[in-house]
């Protein structure tokens, strides 16, 4: 029993689902289910389909290097059943999985923290130049918490001939 | 699902090209053959000055179809064409050489020489 993956999304096939697909030249194609395989006979580029590993891999969505990702090659020699190698191979698994699914978690929300200062930075600028919209002008006045606070900034202005008041 | 009147490609170097498939051999009634079945076929295209000729009925086994194969493990294996190879009467290829991946069926239904011969066995 061996788990494949698939060739348009790069999802694990498990036994019994999918279809296996022999082109004239014996290229074997996997397929994770039909709707992998319906874009395979549309003739789409899975590197151009966006939910796709092959696409979030090229255009940096994805985690693309690691070093977790060398324990996870294919091998074709059987190995010979050891009851040690066997146990030790399945704590191995789990924790490198573990590990690759935390790297690749931080790899994403890397990705997204620049979006997320940018949305807050938004945020307050609305906030600021909107709040009108929220509490009546006599509310805020009285309510002093409600608004920002007010920063009172000295502006020189030149007293010349035309600024200085009418005298009545 | 190949029926009478098919016309398939011929996966071995036995000098026919296309072959035309007259009948299933199994049952009087039998619809279709898939793989690992023998057919009766007509040569419908064959290199030229060669022993097989045009227009003469050989017996095949069909390698590949187009129609899914279902194993009971659940793996469903499907190919790009439909494809025989030519037999004699006792199951041995008349060819030398096999094209194309096989599926383990055949050696099953004892087409072990075709398996044999075979590039790649899926």
């Amino acid at each position: 029993m061996r788990l494949e993956k698939c060739w348009f999304c790069s999802s694990t096939v498990y036994p019994g689902h999918g279809i296996q697909f022999v082109r004239n030249d014996a290229k074997i194609f996997r397929f994770c289910r039909s709707k992998c395989h319906k874009n395979f006979k549309m003739k789409r580029n899975p590197r151009k389909v966006k939910w796709t590993k092959a696409y979030r891999r090229l255009h940096g969505k994805d985690m693309t290097h690691d070093s977790t990702f060398e324990f996870e090659r294919k091998r074709n020699r059987p190995e010979r059943y050891d009851r040690n190698l066997a146990e030790n191979t399945l704590k191995a698994i789990k924790k490198i999985d573990k590990i690759r699914s935390d790297r690749a978690s931080d790899h994403i929300k890397n990705r997204l923290k620049t979006g997320k200062v940018q949305r807050q930075k938004e945020a307050r600028k609305q906030l600021e130049q909107g709040i009108h919209l929220v509490k009546a002008p006599h509310a805020l006045a009285q309510d002093s918490s409600l608004c920002l606070p007010k920063i009172k900034v000295n502006v020189s202005q030149a007293q010349t001939e035309e600024n200085q008041p009418m005298e009545e | 699902m190949i029926q009478p009147q098919t016309h398939l490609n011929v996966a071995d170097n036995s000098r026919a090209r296309e072959l035309m498939c007259i009948r299933v051999i199994g049952a009087s009634n039998r619809r279709y053959a898939h793989i690992g079945d023998v057919i009766v076929a007509v040569i419908k295209e064959a290199v030229p000055n060669t022993p097989l000729e045009r227009s003469e009925v050989i017996t095949a086994v069909i390698i590949s179809t187009r129609k899914e194969l279902k194993r009971d493990n659940g793996m469903i294996i499907r190919y790009d064409d439909n494809a025989a190879v030519v037999i004699d009467q006792e199951g041995n290829p008349k060819g030398t050489q096999i094209f194309g991946a096989i599926a383990r069926e055949l050696r099953q239904l004892n087409f072990t020489k075709i398996v044999s011969l075979a590039p790649e066995v899926l």
